[in-house]
């Protein structure tokens, strides 16, 4: 039965030093062994560190649920760790040429852009928020694929420019939904 | 330092992960049916959000099992 009264109905203050917000931050210990995988030409080991990467991704959320230490901070810094682990691998797979320049620049530009617009979006509502789109979920995790199919090397030619038109839609999309739809449960 | 299984069962490896990830394509696909059963109103921005997830998630999902399909030249 839900408990009632002052105490109940007061928005709960979670440190940003909780088990969720470490595990999301330990996605960044992925990055340097990857580097160092791709720099040897090891591509298996630079597939296995970046499928931790994104294992991690998905425990995140479990272990916020386990822990009760949801926040809009850790939805925040959650997103914000998604664009750098994947936007500095595919970074460095095309500085290596495992990936082509072209629809992974478009990729990671976009994602800065999309970026940018959840900020935007984030001061139209008036408080720290992340943006939530179902598009932009599935997107991001093909995203985390892409990287395995340029460390594997999988079709990596065909997933990335077949991919382009779905990304660039869903970023319009979202664009739109983000800056000019009215922000949802706020006034007017 | 040496890789860590054979190239060929990287191969399935890969194949298999793409495959099970693609299948979220079902899932899609079951919700999409939903919303369009149901005659769920597109005015509401949140609902119009499902539609145009479910749909892309379907697109990426095919994405995926063609690219299985190429990597064995089957495609």
């Amino acid at each position: 039965m839900a408990a009632t009264g002052p105490a109940s109905t007061a928005a709960r203050v979670v440190s940003p030093f909780n088990p969720a917000n470490a595990v999301t931050a330990s996605r960044f210990l992925c990055l340097p062994p990857f580097v160092w995988a791709v720099d040897n030409g090891y591509h298996q080991w630079a597939t296995l560190f970046m499928f931790i990467c994104g294992i991690l991704d998905k425990l995140d959320g479990a272990v916020a649920k386990l822990f009760d230490c949801r926040s809009a901070f850790g939805e925040v810094f959650d997103a914000i760790t998604d664009g750098v682990c994947y936007g500095f691998g595919m970074i460095v797979l095309v500085a290596y040429g495992w990936a082509p320049v072209i629809p992974a620049v478009i990729v990671v530009g976009l994602g800065i852009v999309n970026s940018v617009f959840r900020f935007i979006y984030a001061k139209r509502a008036g408080k720290t928020v992340n943006y939530k789109s179902y598009a932009m979920e599935r997107v991001v995790g093909f995203v985390a694929f892409m990287i395995g199919f340029a460390t594997g090397p999988m079709e990596t030619h065909f997933y990335y420019y077949y991919f382009l038109p779905i990304f660039v839609l869903s970023i319009v999309y979202d664009a739109k939904r983000m800056l000019i739809d009215p922000v949802p449960g706020a006034p007017g | 330092m040496i890789e860590l299984v054979s190239p060929i069962t990287f191969k399935w490896i890969m194949s298999i992960l793409t495959a099970l990830a693609s299948t979220w394509a079902l899932y899609d696909v079951v919700h999409l049916t939903r919303l369009v059963r149901n005659h769920a109103p597109t005015s509401d921005p949140l609902v119009r959000d499902k539609y145009f997830g479910y749909a892309m998630g379907i697109a990426i999902g095919l994405l995926g099992y063609a690219g299985i399909l190429r990597y064995h030249d089957v495609l």
